[in-house]
Order: structure tokens, then sequence, then C-alpha cells
């Protein structure tokens, strides 16, 4: 089995073309350590890996790094390199890193149905010819040139021809032929190639010096003198000499390749979506779609539906029970344990579907940039970074993939601060709670669930002022982000991607809360003594009378409320079920409030998230001491505002 | 004489890339992402709060803010 490396900058395609490669042999995981996304799939029988979208192979950031050492270390059979055709010469930059690298490359120019709009025609021989790799025209999105592409992998499996080097000027290349016949560099790891070698030494890379022996004095003394007559000649450091040189490569094989026609005048949407006055109103009003078509329009008509569904089966399996005389521990545990609390997470499938797609077509048609684009100014003020808008707005999905997409942050205390106040946006699973408790409490009146929103987002804009407030060093920090041009989404990527996210969520419904139904159920209907009780006197009620002091003054100190907190841990949507289980949805008045519901509902909407989420909290936080406060500040947040809330509420009313 | 940085432009104003005065790591990010020597930059706009601003090079947008525009001086 041969192995594939699929390369390309962010925004090429690169996902869309491994979907269609690989069809339904996908699988997604993590790389061994690092919180970067590792998919892997299957392709002609070959095994393809899809590596991180990068600009450059310098190692800055955890993803380049990772990329330059799987090619190195696992010597890939052949690296595809996926190409923005309408964006030819920053992408030659990356292929020129990729072609040092001694493996067999295959260059792939995506996008080709845009070129025509793009005013930009692409001699293919031609760039083949001066790369020395394969080029294969396709577009992933349309599905076009996929044969072809097909045959020529498996041509250049067979082939292994390795890549032309991309030239320097001569005064840079004299240095690295010097180089290259010192025998100093036979004592490269196997596999690496000479001349990368030799750039590597010019440059100082740290993490290449770092695998080498130590060179012999007058090797030393040479590099020393190399490195000082370049700054000089150049008047520039000497990695800043190798990426111009680069580019400079790009720029020539660009120019003899493109043959530019007259651009299509076209609309730019952009002329809305990032205008002075329209911007903000804009991106308010697509977000309010977005919650009113999946929770308003979609959720409004299913939930009822569903519920009735749910309901008339509990009745009708009771009644049958009951009539064949099925003993009522099981029956209990069928209609009151596994039908109420998998029933009332269920009922909330179709809008979470919604949403999910709603939000997968955001993330992928290009306008995720732009709000943060639009944004940052806003959020630096907050101690945030515009790229930390992405997390809170797919938070309201869910918020494991939101914690995951921080990773584009680099500043690592804003990444960080993202980290912990995505969690304070609502995510989907706490939808079922505020729904229950908004139905019951406060029928009609709709304003309140857009209200927890925003104290969701009071709370993060709470926690960025008093971080910039305390952090002493004032740094600044980076914000540099590519505006890549609007596409309309494959279909196959939001379907896989709304998808996987749905089916997580049926799949919690199916384990964590089904058992944890069946386990709440059995807990609360005996005693230690395993006698069959009163709720009251149930083991339930003594676990939860344990905790239920802490609550007294936000209103909720009874057994019930603490033991659904708990359960919450596991999964939000758990939250309902065990409610639903332990006190029953028609009867929430004779144990709650207005005030101690929307006391109840600030809680949960601001403690610790669940237990995917803390998981996925520690993997970008990175130390356990990071992941302790975070949580004790999510869940210490949570009481104090939960505290005002209710006396607030009590004052109103 | 007087040096100019990115950051002065206005929307619609060219220029083209004399140098770049940052720490390495955030020089490196820049140069990666295209301003090299001699590249031609163009503002295409400022976000609706001022900052950062939208630049089109190499035939691609990026947005970066004020403080790294600054970082980039023209000729």
């Amino acid at each position: 089995m041969q192995t594939i490396a699929l390369i390309g900058n962010p925004n090429c395609g690169k996902t869309t073309l491994f979907n269609t490669l690989t069809g339904t042999t996908a699988y997604v995981g993590n790389w061994p350590g690092v919180t970067v996304e590792k998919k892997e799939g299957v392709v002609n029988g070959h095994k393809i890996l899809d590596l991180p979208g990068i600009y450059s192979l310098s190692p800055y950031s955890p993803e380049e790094k990772l990329s330059r050492r799987y090619i190195l270390d696992e010597q890939p059979d052949l690296i595809i390199d996926v190409i923005d055709a309408t964006n030819l010469e920053r992408s030659l930059y990356l292929t020129n890193q990729l072609a040092e690298l001694g493996r067999p490359l295959l260059l792939v120019l995506n996008m080709e149905d845009l070129l025509e709009k793009a005013g930009i025609r692409i001699d293919v021989k031609r760039l083949s010819q001066m790369t020395g790799c394969p080029v294969v025209q396709i577009s992933a999105s349309k599905g076009t040139g996929i044969i072809a592409l097909l045959q020529e992998i498996e041509h250049s499996l067979n082939q292994k021809r390795l890549p032309m080097q991309p030239l320097f000027s001569n005064f840079v290349e004299r240095y690295i032929t010097t180089i290259i016949e010192d025998d100093y560099l036979h004592t490269i790891p196997k596999g690496r190639q000479m001349r990368w070698a030799a750039i590597k030494l010019l440059e100082a890379d740290d993490l290449f010096l770092s695998s080498m022996p130590q060179p012999p004095q007058a090797f030393q003394t040479y590099i020393a003198q190399a490195r000082k007559e370049l700054v000089e000649h150049y008047d520039d450091d000497v990695q800043a000499i190798i990426i111009d040189q680069r580019y400079k490569v790009a720029e020539h094989i660009a120019k003899d390749c493109q043959i530019k026609t007259i651009q299509a005048k076209q609309f730019n949407f952009d002329s809305i979506a990032t205008s002075k006055f329209g911007a903000i109103p804009l991106f308010i009003a697509i977000m309010a779609g977005v919650f009113y078509l999946s929770i308003g329009l979609v959720g409004g008509y299913t939930t009822g539906w569903l519920e009735n569904l749910f309901a008339f089966a509990s009745l009708h399996i009771q009644t049958f029970a009951d009539a064949v005389g099925v003993h009522p521990l099981l029956s209990g545990i069928l209609v009151d344990g596994i039908i109420a609390g998998v029933g009332a997470v269920l009922t909330f499938v179709p809008q979470l579907f919604v949403l999910f797609l709603l939000l997968s077509v955001l993330e992928d048609c290009g306008y995720m940039a732009r709000i943060a684009f639009i944004m940052d100014r806003l959020m630096r003020s907050m101690g945030l970074s515009g790229k930390s808008i992405i997390p809170l707005v797919i938070g309201t999905g869910c918020s494991v993939p939101a914690i995951m997409s921080s990773r584009t942050i680099e500043h690592q205390k804003q990444r960080e601060l993202t980290v912990i106040v995505t969690p304070f946006i609502p995510c989907g699973a706490k939808m079922p709670v505020f729904a229950l408790m908004l139905t019951y409490f406060f029928p009609g009146k709709w304003f309140i669930a857009p209200l927890m929103y925003l104290l969701g987002i009071i709370a993060v804009v709470v926690t960025g002022l008093l971080a910039r407030a305390l952090d002493k060093h004032k740094e600044t920090n980076a914000f540099i982000l590519e505006l890549p041009r609007y596409q309309i989404p494959a279909a196959k990527n939001i379907w896989l991607q709304t998808k996987e996210r749905t089916l997580g969520f049926i799949q919690k419904a199916g384990t964590i809360i089904l058992l944890s139904s069946i386990i709440i159920y059995l807990l609360s209907s005996y005693s230690f003594s395993l006698q069959a009780v009163d709720a009251e006197l149930s083991m339930l009620a003594m676990l939860g009378r344990i905790i239920s002091p802490l609550f007294i003054p936000l209103g909720f100190g009874f057994w019930q409320a603490s033991v659904a907190l708990l359960t919450g841990i596991a999964a939000k949507e758990s939250i309902v079920s065990t409610l639903s289980v332990t006190i029953g949805t028609a009867s929430l008045g004779a144990f709650f409030t207005a005030d101690t519901a929307l006391s109840y509902m600030t809680f949960i909407l601001l403690s610790s998230p669940c237990i995917a989420a803390i998981s996925a909290m520690f993997k970008e936080l990175g130390s356990k001491r990071k992941l302790l406060f975070a949580v004790l500040w999510q869940t210490g947040f949570a009481y104090l505002a939960a505290l005002l809330v209710r006396y607030a509420t009590l004052l109103l009313l | 004489m007087m040096q100019t940085t990115m950051d002065e432009l206005t929307v619609g104003q060219k220029g083209a890339v004399k140098a770049i005065h940052a720490p390495t790591q955030l020089k490196r990010r820049l140069m990666d992402m295209g301003f090299t020597k001699g590249v031609g930059v163009e503002i295409v706009k400022l976000a609706p709060m001022g900052d950062p601003m939208e630049v089109s090079l190499r035939g691609y947008h990026l947005c970066l803010r004020k403080a790294e525009a600054r970082a980039i001086e023209l000729r």
C-alpha cells in the first residue's frame, strides 16, 4: 500500500478534493500530541492523507511544523499539491518548498471553472515543463478532471519522478553548490535532500540544526562567511533572502504560464458584506436568519409534533405493558426512563440539523473571514481577536468544533481566552433546557430566548474586558488573514459536516443519555436498601441533597435540580431528560418559580460545559492548571450571574 | 527623506514594498504571505471601524491591522 499526502494553501479546495477522492472511506482523527486534525482515507487502494492547509513550510505554526515533519519523516510515495489556479503565484511559493523535499510531486490546478471569469488562462504544458511535475487541471466542486487525476496518480506512483529544483539567483546558488560539495553534507539523515539541507544550513534553521552532528570548524567558518556575504549583498537577513528568492521563482513561473484575458465584470458581494454601513447590520441579519430558520421555523413545527409522538408512544406502551402484566420496574425503565429521557432530547434533532447545516454553509462560503475582518476592531477592545468571532459563531451549534476552530488565532493569550469564553455561547444542547423552562414559565414571551444569547455575549465581553485589564504586558499581536474568494459551498462537504455533527448528537442520545436516563430512573426509584420508594427517599435524592445546599441562594436548592446539573456534565441534553424523569415536565411549577427558572437557566448557560467540551478545552489550553482555572471561572461566573438574574427578576416582577 | 509605511495609504492608493521592519516571526509571516521586496500592493478598503485594512497583492486579498501595516515600508 502506497501513501499519498494531500497538501495546499487554505481555501484551495483541498477538503472538497479529499472528499471526492475518498468518498466514504475517510475518517477524522487527531495527530498524536498536537491538536491538528488528521484526515485519512483510501483512494484506488492507496492511503491518502489530508495535511493541514498552510501557506509555507517555515516552522512557525503547529500546522506548518507538522506538515514538514510528516513529509520528511514518513516519506510519502507521492505529494499532491492542490493549487488554486486563480491564485497561481502565491500557491507556487509553497510548491517550490515542497519540490525541495525530494518526494515525487503532482500538481493539481483546482478551480479551473473559475479561471475564465478571473480572466486567466494557464499553459498547463509549460507549467509542467518549468516545474518538472505532472500537472492536472480539475474542478473539485464540479467534479471535472477527476478521472484524469486518478490516472495521473497511478502513473506518478509508478514513475517516482522527482520534481525539478527551483533555482535561485547565481549569487545564492554559488554558496549552495559549495555547501553541497562539502563532506559534512553526507551526515544528513537518510532521505533528506542535499540541496534542502544546504538551504537549511544557510538559513540556520534551528529545527534542522538540532538533528545534525556538530559540524567541523572549517565548515562552520564557511557558513558564517557565506551568511555574512549574503546579508551584505542583499541588505536583509538570510531567511528573508531565501523567501524572496522562492517568490522570485514563483513569479517567474507564474508569469510564463499565465495568459491574462479580459476579466469578466462581476458583482462583488463584499461591496455590501464589508461595507462601512452595511457590514454589521448584515452580519446581525444573517445570524438572526440562521436562528430564525433553525430554531424558530423548523423547531417550531417539529418540536411539538415530536413531543406528541413520544407522549402518544409512552401512553400506549404503558397501557399495553399494564395489560399484559409487565413488571412496573421494566415498564418504568422503558417509559419514564428511556422514552422520557431520550425522547426529550431527540425532539431537538430537526432544528439542530438545520442549525448545523446553515453554520456549515457560512463556514464554507468564505463569509467567516469577512466577519473576522469587520469585527476585529471591536473584538480587540475586549482582548480578543477578529478571528475569535468564528469560534463564537460556531459555538451556537456545538462548543467542541468551536473550541477547535480557535486554533487559527496566532496569539497564545488570545487563543486561550477565546477557548475559555466560547462555552459561554449557548450551544444547541442547551436549547432544550431553555425551551422547556420558557414554554412552561413564560409562554408567549418569545424575547427571553434571545436574551439568553445576549447574556452569553455579555459574559464573553465581561471576561474579555477583565482579562484585558489584568494583562500587564498589553502585548500587541498580529492579525493576518486571507479574504478568500466567495464560493458556492460544495454540497458534499456541507452534507458530510452536517451529517457528522447531527449524528454525533443522536449518538449521544443513544448512548450517554440512554444510559444516564436508565441510571437516573433506577436511582430515583430505589432507596439505598433497594426498596422501591418515593423519589423523595431515593438514592438519587440523597446524593442530590449533598450538593443542593450550595444552590439555595440561587433558588434551586432542591435535589432534583442539583442532580440534573450533575448529569449535565456528561451532556447538557441530559438536564432535560433528568428533570423529566425526576420531576416530570408537567409539574415543573411545583419546584421552580419564574425567578428561579431564570436563575437555573443562567447557571446552566454559563457554568462549566459538558465533558466533551471540557476535553476539547484541555487539548487547546494544554495544561491542567489552565483548564482548572477556566472551569472554575466559568462556574463561578455562572453562580454570580444566576444570583444577579434571580434578584433582578424578583425586583422587576 | 520621509518614509512611507503601508498604513499611511488611503483606500485605492498603490505602492511597492521596500522593506519590512518587524520582529523575526512577524516578518516571516508577512513575507510568507507574499510581502517581498518590490511587490505591488493596493489598499482595497478599511473595515467599518477603520481598522483592519484589506490589501490586494499578488492577485489575492488579505486583511491585516494597521499596526502590522506600519511594519511594511513602501517606496
